[in-house]
């Protein structure tokens, strides 16, 4: 659909002309922004709304597949040179920073006073602060300081009409206005291009220390759970993940804090464990490195990947859907967070229909449980054959949201279709 | 808006009460006299009727009712909030949900409970507190106010910067719009797919519709509790304290501070054996007992170190309790000492709060009135107390000019206008000087999307409402609706 306006948007701030390489998604985009500025940023979307291009996102691209193919791309926007700690106060705990900045970049800043945000999703080199809110991604540390949502205090974004707008502040605790930067959380890009996050921040520990449970079943995970909540402990992640191949369950439970609260947690977990006929293994330093490391790359294994959600204590049905899935999935493993009731499963198709089969068989089965997956990854040809989101919400749920898009997307420019129900 | 004839609010009164029946339908002018106000009681408009739905089916008819005469809608909880955030709009319906008061499900294995909005909030922790669990969120007034006004204002309180606001715990809500639909966002289970509806709902401040049933997430009790009162020379050494405290990567589960003049209130209404002249920290650490002592141990050292003349640690949970009573009944023990006070609701960096009380001290002295402060050190969020007399001709107008001046104090300091109190009636017009025209154009298509109609609590939180489809959007303005609303901004 190019235009006797497409000069303009070429014109604008740091864009240019698409190459073969740009694809993404099998879309071919003839336009690239890359705005290294919040400015920038603006007048590439100033200039997309004024020659109607549809815009997609891409930030790290660990999430990109998330949902649906965007239905048409004219444009995309890459956020790797919106970069850099914009503000960083150790003594409030906060930090605002450029939504594509990396999460490792952020980290090796705050690390030096002996802070952290406390998100540890796998690939943090790659993984973007903006990309982290709107794919709403984590890690085993949710268990404990909860998600991107619950660490998320502002937000600066860019709107589909260019309107550069904020929400939140740079407080912890701020009930002025409507909470746009939680709306953002999962949105996919589709609500706006976020340029700058504000995230509340947590001191490093002084101390860690994890405790292996190896061998186990979805009883046997149920029931370090009861132990822990028995030993009356606090662990910082408390995670599990699922050989290739399936096989039983490995948990680790990590403690974070003081060194004395640590060691005296660790004691605790394992007499409880232990009398409730669980032994469980206290790792060294590297020996607990390599079980996160193995947990990182367990849960997002291979080119066709999916979220799974259900009820914490529906853990039976949990772990026989990531069973199944992997067993779909040759070369494929899972990791799951059962305190959570989230899962996730990885690997490679060994075909569309046998995917398709299990699949629908853990949405049918969890989806009764009030539960949903969501494929978050797919090889183009599996893509085709599912439905990456499952059953839209209800009715009015839905309308509600096609609503919220009209308002701030009237044109249905950002990222087309990606969105639950096509929004 | 025209306040409907005697004739046509009769025969709404008449077609409520068919709907919630005739004894939760108030039009006697002496019985509305409750509903005029909230906690903030100087601002006061009355309601041309209230109504009090038992069930989410008689809500969503009472909606259809109003929306069909054109009437606004203000709902109200248990009447609490502190910004006018339940305060009537003429010619409106007060729709109260005091009636709705069931806990309609727990469910411990997986850590929530399901209840009606008109729950009051310490009634939720008294449900669950017997099996080993409650429910975080704290405001001061938990033993009166109601999860659905927590919802509205997404409350916090003394325990906040550990565990988190009404919106940390929330799972999901029935909503009832604008047109009587009903829609239940998020849910018990995590990451359902699609927009958070729930976060824009949370803290809206009743004005995308009515919340009528609420999901909430209950922690496990904490093992153990250890509190310990600090008493510094001056809040300039306790401000510090808080700074080096939370430095020290210590996450207290309260830290409270008190001014000298709070501290006077507090005694003449508790009778508590406190020294004067001085500030006060009173800090709870909670968690499993081995990290408990230790950093119960550790943020005591670095009280002292900072110049803590005394840390008293309580011998017992009676002597805890009553040094919480202390700080809990500051707001109220204030009119002990001052025949009226305002209270004021903002936030600020934690490591400017030796810099804004003393300059919070300077504008008062510049005003000519004295400003009591108690607040959550750890998270920022002051709560200063200006005292005056409205006897006194224009002393009442110095003591809110001075409240706007400590609200712009905290904006400049790269803070906010409120911490958890809500923006309601009281502090719309600051919110313009917090955010940009753009921010609340934004904020305000949010509410478009719930609220077409500008149906529910109009008039709050933003300064200059604008009409949903006044710009480029799919929703065109109801003729009749567009004209009735301009009238009453």
């Amino acid at each position: 659909m190019a235009g006797p306006l497409d000069g303009a948007a070429r014109g604008a701030g740091a864009s240019r002309p698409a190459t073969p390489e740009d694809a993404v998604l099998g879309l071919s985009p003839r336009l690239v922004f890359e705005p290294a500025s919040e400015a920038e940023a603006v007048e590439a979307m100033q200039a997309c709304a004024r020659d109607g291009l549809r815009v997609l996102v891409v930030g790290g691209g660990t999430d990109l597949a998330l949902g649906h193919a965007p239905a048409a791309v004219d444009a995309v926007l890459r956020t790797g040179r919106l970069t850099g700690v914009v503000e960083h106060s150790p003594h409030d705990q906060i930090v605002r920073a450029l939504a594509g900045t990396t999460l490792a970049a952020l980290q090796a800043h705050l690390a030096p006073h002996g802070q952290r945000l406390a998100l540890d999703p796998p690939f943090p080199s790659r993984a973007t602060l903006g990309g982290l809110v709107c794919a709403n991604g984590f890690g085993p540390l949710r268990a404990s300081r909860g998600s991107t949502r619950d660490l998320v205090i502002g937000a600066t974004l860019v709107r589909a009409d260019g309107v550069l707008a904020r929400g939140g502040g740079k407080v912890v605790k701020n009930v002025a206005g409507f909470d746009l930067p939680r709306l953002l959380v999962g949105s996919l890009g589709t609500l706006g291009l976020l340029t700058t996050v504000n995230f509340r921040l947590h001191p490093l520990p002084e101390a860690q220390a994890t405790v292996r449970f190896g061998g186990l079943g979805a009883a046997g995970v149920r029931r370090v759970v009861k132990a822990v909540l028995a030993a009356q402990v606090e662990p910082a992640a408390l995670a599990a993940h699922l050989g290739a191949e399936g096989g039983p369950l490995a948990l680790g439970v990590r403690f974070e804090g003081f060194g004395p609260g640590v060691a005296g947690q660790v004691e605790r977990l394992l007499a409880a464990a232990t009398q409730g006929g669980l032994p469980g293994d206290r790792l060294d330093e590297p020996a607990a490195a390599a079980f996160w490391a193995e947990h990182a790359s367990a849960r997002e294994r291979g080119p066709f990947r999916a979220r799974l959600a259900a009820p914490p204590a529906a853990a039976e049905a949990m772990a026989a859907s990531l069973e199944a899935l992997v067993r779909a999935l040759p070369g494929g493993s899972a990791g799951w967070y059962p305190t959570l009731g989230l899962g996730f499963a990885g690997g490679a198709p060994a075909g569309a229909a046998a995917v398709a089969a299990s699949l629908g068989a853990a949405r049918q089965a969890l989806g009764a449980l009030g539960g949903s997956v969501v494929v978050s990854a797919a090889p183009e040809a599996v893509r085709a054959a599912l439905d990456p989101w499952g059953a839209p919400p209800a009715a009015p749920v839905l309308a509600l949201m096609r609503r919220l898009k009209a308002q701030l997307d009237p044109e249905g420019r950002l990222a087309p279709g990606r969105m639950v129900g096509g929004i | 808006m025209e306040p409907l004839s005697e004739a046509a609010r009769a025969d709404l009164a008449h077609r409520m009460a068919a709907v919630v029946g005739a004894a939760h339908v108030v039009t006697d002018p002496a019985e509305l006299l409750v509903y005029e106000c909230d906690g903030l009681t100087h601002g006061r408009t009355r309601p041309d009727l209230v109504v009090l739905p038992a069930s989410t089916a008689e809500a969503a008819e009472v909606v259809k009712l109003a929306a069909a005469a054109g009437l606004p809608i203000v709902p109200r909880g248990a009447g609490t909030g502190l910004s006018g955030g339940a305060r009537p709009v003429p010619g409106c319906v007060v729709v109260s949900l005091a009636r709705m008061r069931r806990i309609l499900e727990v469910d411990l294995e997986n850590g929530w409970v399901r209840v009606e909005p008109g729950v009051i909030n310490l009634d939720v922790t008294r449900a669950v507190a017997g099996a080993g669990w409650y429910y975080a969120p704290d405001p001061s007034s938990q033993g009166v106010c109601t999860i659905g006004g927590n919802v509205a204002e997404n409350s916090g309180g003394a325990h906040c910067l550990k565990y988190g606001f009404t919106t940390n715990h929330v799972l999901s809500a029935r909503l009832v719009l604008d047109d009587g639909t009903v829609a239940d966002l998020g849910g018990p289970v995590a990451d359902g797919p699609g927009y958070d509806l729930l976060a824009a709902l949370v803290g809206s401040e009743g004005m995308l519709g009515l919340v009528t049933e609420v999901t909430l997430r209950l922690l496990r009790k904490p093992e153990a509790t250890r509190t310990f009162l600090a008493i510094f020379p001056s809040t300039d050494e306790a401000g510090e304290a808080v700074s080096q405290i939370i430095a020290a990567g210590i996450l207290p589960a309260a830290i409270e501070m008190m001014d000298s003049l709070a501290i006077k209130a507090a005694k003449a209404a508790t009778g508590l054996g406190w020294p004067e002249d001085c500030a006060l920290l009173l800090m709870d650490a909670d968690g499993p007992a081995p990290e408990v002592e230790h950093v119960h141990r550790r943020a005591g050292e670095i009280a002292r170190a900072c110049g803590a003349r005394d840390v008293q640690v309580p011998r017992d949970e009676a002597e805890r309790q009553l040094m919480w009573k202390g700080r809990k009944s500051a707001f109220a023990a204030v009119g002990r000492i001052s025949p009226n006070y305002l209270v004021e609701d903002g936030v600020i960096p934690r490591s400017e709060i030796a810099a804004v009380l003393r300059e919070i001290g300077r504008l008062a002295s510049g005003a000519g009135l004295r400003v009591a402060n108690v607040f959550h050190a750890g998270d920022g969020n002051l709560h200063p107390l200006v005292l005056y007399d409205a006897a006194n001709p224009g002393e009442e107008a110095r003591a809110a000019a001075l409240g706007g001046d400590i609200l712009r104090l905290c904006i400049r300091v790269g803070g906010s206008i409120t911490g958890e109190h809500g923006v309601g009636a009281e502090k719309a017009a600051y919110m313009a000087e917090q955010f940009g025209p753009d921010d609340l154009e934004t904020m305000m298509r949010v509410r478009c999307a719930f609220d077409g109609a500008a149906r529910f609590n109009p008039g709050k939180v933003f300064p200059t409402p604008r009409l949903c489809g006044e710009k480029p959007g799919p929703y065109l303005p109801h003729p009749a609706e567009a004209a009735g609303l301009a009238e009453r901004w």
